[in-house]
């Protein structure tokens, strides 16, 4: 059995807003599809219209030419959709075996759980995978104990386990390191020639250049264009998404000797241990754009939060020439330090509140008792006007900016306290290209100006295109340090394997 | 990682916490109380923590889905004053076994009023049930305005004199208990309280019938005060419109110290029984140690407080270590 599938002008609106315009996507048997768009863009509305999570307010779906309509996602898995979600939808108590099966658990003829059958099926699903997890997994571990690649992976095993004709997978590769992705596109290479469909929702270009046949790219709400693959460049397909010629494209040009040995040295850190890292020695200068590679979960996080003051640690830090230990994020804050967290909408904004809160969150105490309104306002417009904010207004709450959008105001929030030290946790994440090539630009911006910036990032291009210096790290450790020509993606990804080739130790 | 392993093992036992709090009690009883391993003691015990183990089973599954539900204690003051009204010091068997059904009904029914409220209607469960608890107690005092009536001496010496087999009958009805508990926890729907009280969104995403459930727990929790209240009306023989009252912190607390997260899906039933029975442990620790019984309630809070504290208390420790 093969299923066709072609949304045709999608309409939907969430209260007054337009989501989605004229969404159009066909997908045929056989075909992985891309669908891409700019945060924002509907694509997300897209891919839940077909799954049946959002009910369509206008336009149709045909389902093998015939047309449908979807009152739940039950409804649409009935009919063989299934889609891995960006948000997981697994139950971090249960084990791995029951979240996939949940709802759907084989029941002996008495009615009760199956659970050797279950555990048969969901070895058989792990064996897909088999090789990329560390050595813990098993079908019977409480899902909450995995880190959160070994999560995605569960969340696309269970997609699977519906044996689905169409397949959506919504930023399924964002978390997954480098192993794990080509795992997946092994997979879905299989599934193709068993001629089952696929939509491909990611903001990696090059995945898209490396797995699908098609496109259909999305713009404020319409599809904007769509054909094969073959047929047109990475730019091409910038330029349908943004809309304009020339916002992609960032330089190393203005990399000067920002690492010159004369340049005063702002952080020094000395074997800073952690639950995770073992023992990691760094050194930053003022002005320096330092980035931090690796696999996913390798310590990165660690290290940035411990500088942070977050998290417990041991070691020797020197910011400024003063040695400082941080036991809680406000003393690090007092010194000028700023952490862009890896979960911004948990750990970054508060989202019912207004963007002027945010924005003013760290920086109330300088505005007086009782607040000095107006002031706040012009200093929240300015600074939202130099990171080039899209938005209906300060006063509108975070929730209704786009993801790179709502990015901006995390990082505008610790501009205003002008930070000499700025930790960036992997940024862009889910940021689509438009706002991170404005991303960049502020970055370069930001160093210029004297700051220094640690930056932790998944995605290997823009640690290339953007740092001076990056540090690749393997299991907690630094495993090796790229700089000038021993910068290249090859001596990158094949440090982060665990090779120590390229290096310059 | 300590703290991993740590939640792991919490997830994965979740009444261990219970059993070394049960052991700790059970020592300090029993340096208070030297024949408290005599079968005669043993069976006089059980037979008075009984009522509380019933209504902690039910308050359990509640909490393992994320819920709470205050009213238990409430309910099983009706029982008492519908049985000591309705039945008689006098009633006849076919009365009392007729009055015992109407009983359950009502606990069934005054849980499913919670039940629609919080799953349909989507109102927190802990006001909510807060305000029908004082409903429930209103209409116990209705039926029954003061302590009085009863049922006949026959009936409830069934479980105040006889032990089948040397054994009472919390003996037979506990594994019961741990039984129906470990079949359900075989099916579909033990999965489903699970998954929504782990994360409510993920079960609705994946089919799961959260209001359902949700409702289910309620009705759960409701017949299982009403067959606490005939468990006590049997224990004591007489009826009182408030019986129930200090039961409901103490079926909580219970519950928290067996190892269910006030948050939702980790626990069972083994913990909160074990946890039940601490408490009854607990309460004899106190009056053989000859001190005010308001200490009884204070102990409790301290406890239900120090669970809840517990976590927040070694992130604490942990953040700000040097």
């Amino acid at each position: 059995m093969t299923l066709s599938l072609s949304a045709q002008n999608i309409v939907k609106r969430y209260g007054g807003v337009l989501a989605l315009s004229d969404g159009n996507l066909d997908v045929n048997p056989g075909e992985v599809v891309a669908l891409i768009g700019a945060n924002g863009s509907g694509k997300s509305t897209l891919s839940k219209v077909i799954n049946g999570v959002v009910v369509l307010d206008g336009g149709q779906l045909l389902l093998d030419g015939s047309p449908v309509h979807f009152a739940s996602p039950n409804a649409a898995k009935k009919l063989g959709i299934s889609t891995v979600f960006q948000e997981l939808s697994l139950v971090p108590q249960m084990t791995v075996a029951e979240n996939i099966w949940l709802a759907r658990e084989p029941l002996r003829s008495n009615g009760f759980v199956d659970s050797k059958e279950i555990k048969l099926r969901t070895e058989e699903l792990l064996s897909l995978f088999e090789g990329t997890f560390k050595a813990s997994m098993n079908f019977d571990i409480p899902v909450a104990s995995l880190p959160p690649d070994e999560m995605q992976i569960i969340e696309i095993l269970k997609a699977v386990s519906f044996k689905p004709q169409l397949l959506i997978l919504d930023e399924a590769t964002a978390s997954l390191d480098s192993r794990q992705v080509q795992r997946l596109f092994e997979l879905v290479a299989k599934w193709k020639d068993e001629g089952k469909a696929i939509v491909f929702v990611s903001h990696r270009m090059e995945e898209i250049f490396q797995i699908a046949d098609k496109y259909s790219v999305l713009r404020n709400g319409k599809t904007v264009g769509s054909g094969i693959m073959k047929d047109i460049t990475d730019k091409e397909l910038v330029n349908l998404m943004v809309g304009a010629d020339s916002i992609f494209g960032y330089s190393r040009a203005e990399h000067q000797d920002r690492n010159n040995p004369a340049r005063p040295v702002r952080l020094v850190v000395e074997n800073l241990k952690t639950d995770v890292i073992k023992g990691i020695n760094l050194t930053v200068r003022e002005g320096e754009l330092l980035g931090i590679g690796g696999l996913k979960g390798q310590g990165q996080r660690d290290l940035l939060r411990s500088l942070f003051g977050d998290i417990p640690h041991e070691g020797k830090f020197i910011l400024n020439d003063k040695i400082v230990n941080y036991t809680h994020p406000r003393h690090a804050i007092k010194d000028g330090v700023a952490l862009v967290p890896g979960d911004r909408s948990r750990e970054g904004l508060l989202s019912i509140r207004s963007i002027l809160e945010n924005l003013m969150l760290p920086s109330w105490t300088n505005y007086g008792f009782p607040l000095q309104m107006r002031r706040s306002r012009q200093d929240g417009n300015q600074i939202s006007g130099s990171l080039n904010l899209k938005m209906a207004g300060l006063e509108e709450p975070v929730s209704s900016l786009s993801g790179g959008n709502a990015q901006k105001v995390v990082i505008g929030k610790w501009l205003l306290k002008k930070p000499r030290l700025l930790l960036l946790d992997d940024p862009t994440k889910g940021v689509d290209v438009g706002t991170k090539a404005e991303f960049y630009r502020l970055l370069q911006q930001i160093c210029s100006g004297g700051t220094s910036i640690i930056f932790y990032s998944s995605d290997d291009e823009e640690l290339i295109g953007l740092c001076d210096r990056v540090l690749v790290m393997f299991e907690g450790g630094i495993r090796s340090e790229l700089e000038g020509s021993s910068l290249t993606k090859s001596n990158l990804i094949s440090a982060s394997m665990g090779a120590s080739n390229g290096s310059k130790e | 990682m300590k703290l991993k392993r740590f939640q792991y093992l919490s997830l994965r036992y979740p009444s261990f916490i219970a059993f070394v709090f049960f052991i700790l009690a059970l020592l300090v009883n029993l340096y208070f109380q030297k024949s408290l391993l005599e079968p005669g003691t043993i069976n006089n015990n059980m037979r008075v923590f009984l009522p509380l183990i019933l209504l902690t089973t039910g308050e359990a599954v509640v909490i393992l889905t994320g819920g709470i539900d205050i009213s238990v204690g409430a309910i099983v003051s009706i029982v008492s004053a519908l049985l000591a009204t309705q039945v008689g010091l006098n009633g006849t068997p076919d009365k009392v076994a007729t009055w015992f059904v109407v009983a359950l009904l009502v606990g069934i029914i005054a849980g499913c009023i919670n039940g629609f409220f919080v799953a349909y209607l989507r109102l927190p469960p802990f006001i909510t049930t807060y305000a029908t608890s004082f409903l429930y107690g209103g209409f116990a005092l209705f039926i029954l305005p003061q302590p009085g009536g009863g049922i006949p001496a026959s009936v409830a010496n069934v479980y105040r004199a006889i032990n089948p087999l040397g054994l009472h009958w919390a003996f037979y009805v506990i594994p019961l208990l741990l039984l129906i508990w470990f079949l359900i926890r075989q099916t579909r729907y033990g999965r489903y309280l699970f998954a929504v009280g782990g994360k409510p969104q993920a079960a609705y995403e994946t089919a799961v019938p959260v209001d359902l459930v949700i409702f289910s727990t309620y009705v759960v929790s409701g017949f299982m005060a009403a067959v606490t209240g005939i468990c006590i009306v049997l224990l004591t023989g007489t009826g009182n419109p408030s019986i129930g009252d200090p039961m409901t912190l103490q079926a909580i607390t219970a519950v928290v110290i067996g190892g269910t997260a006030m948050s939702g899906g980790v626990g069972g039933i083994a913990g909160p029984i074990m946890g039940a029975i601490t408490l009854g442990v607990i309460k004899n620790i106190i009056s053989f140690a000859n001190v005010d019984t308001w200490w009884q309630t204070f102990v409790n809070a301290i406890i239900i407080v120090a669970a809840l504290a517990a976590p927040g208390v070694i992130s604490l420790f942990r953040r700000n270590r040097p």
